[in-house]
């Protein structure tokens, strides 16, 4: 089974999920909470991650992504909606909450 | 027991004292959030069932008459017709009870409720798009609705209020798993062939239905919300069991289909 790793700063917390996991897992998997998550569809707004590094690898947003994103004064490039993101590789990302 | 006679009347789960609320998404024994299986024992599980399903349609192919009928170059029209009708009317019945399964599911997993309300909110009126498709090959609206379903159609939208009232949600979610899963292996298939013997722009409306289920990963889809529902082994060895009980009514229904169709018309011109 393929596996790729999502690292999540600031602490540096690695996260270990299967090929296309969501990233809504890492809640189930560790007992922190490093990105927090709200409504878990992409409407709320609160899970807004900074995608430092493998941009590719969380997928590509949809055009109601991009247009939330933009409205919450985050447009495009790197910046996702990490409730709207699945695991294709490895990852570094920070929630926006702490940039 | 105290010196009354009562049992301790203190509402506790594990060490921890809890006020009376309960169905309110956590089970008694899994009051914090963390799933009976990680990502990875859900990845591992599901490839396990994905494998029992693949020997289920080997069997399927070989058990059930006519099987592969919509699959061939000669349809026969009743039975197309006929199975329309009754997949629209399967929809019809089984979206109530799959709406009162959200009922359930959120009772013990918001997660798996969240997943579900959305995998329903996608399927809910696709008897439509069945319907759009009898109307292409000449049976009304009033000729769909005046047809009463087939015993074995009725006996499915029954289990699932057996299951609802008796065993709980996870058998209802059982059934969307194995027929998504089976739909995105075999329904593309079985269009292609749909083009050749009864036309392309009459099976429009399967198509879209079609589209859903692939487009929409519905299999992922509903896995997602199984996943959360499994709590404990029992749990996974009633799953497996749910998924050949539904082949077995399913079965039961292609062999009415058949029996109403194909067969009776041998029958008659014999
Ligand atoms: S959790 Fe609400 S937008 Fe992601």
């Amino acid at each position: 089974m393929t596996q790729y790793t999502l690292t999540i700063l600031p602490t540096g917390t690695k996260v270990v999920l299967p090929a296309k996991s969501r990233l809504t897992e890492i809640e189930f998997e560790i007992l922190q909470k490093p990105i927090p998550f709200g409504c878990r569809s992409g409407s709320c707004g609160v899970c807004v991650i900074e995608v430092l590094e493998g941009s590719d690898s969380l997928g590509q947003p949809d055009d109601n992504e991009l247009d939330f994103l933009e409205d919450l004064g985050r447009p495009g490039g790197d910046h996702r909606l990490a409730c709207q993101c699945r695991l294709y590789g490895n990852a570094k990302v920070r929630p926006a909450a702490d940039t | 027991m105290n010196c009354s006679g009562k049992r301790s009347s203190t509402h506790k789960k594990g060490d921890k004292k809890m006020n009376r609320v309960i169905n309110v998404g956590y089970g008694e024994h899994t009051p914090e959030r963390t799933p009976f299986l990680n990502a990875t024992a859900s990845a591992k599980l599901r490839t396990e069932i994905d494998e029992q399903l693949d020997q289920q349609v080997v069997e399927w192919y070989a058990n059930v008459s006519e099987a592969a009928h919509l699959e061939g170059k000669n349809v026969d029209s009743e039975y197309y017709k006929r199975n329309l009708i009754e997949t629209a009317w399967r929809i019809r019945m089984l979206r109530v009870a799959e709406a009162k399964a959200l009922v359930e599911i959120a009772k013990v997993s918001p997660e798996a409720a969240q997943v579900w309300a959305n995998y329903e909110q996608e399927e809910m009126l696709h008897d439509e798009l069945f319907i759009a498709d009898l109307e292409k090959v000449g049976v009304s609206r009033e000729q769909f609705l005046a047809t009463e379903p087939y015993l074995s159609t009725k006996l499915l939208s029954g289990y699932f209020s057996y299951l609802l009232d008796h065993e709980g949600p996870l058998g209802v979610v059982a059934y969307s798993y194995l027929v998504e899963y089976v739909n995105v292996k075999l329904e593309p298939r079985k269009l292609e062939a749909l083009k050749g013997s009864v036309g392309e722009s009459n099976i429009g409306g399967q198509i879209n239905h079609s589209h859903t289920d692939v487009n929409e990963d519905h299999p992922g889809e509903v896995w997602e919300a199984v996943r959360h529902l499994l709590r404990s082994e029992d749990d996974i060895a009633a799953f497996k069991r749910y998924l050949r009980e539904h082949q077995t009514i399913l079965g039961q229904y292609f062999e009415e289909l058949h029996r109403d169709t194909i067969a009776k018309a041998e029958k008659q011109s014999a």
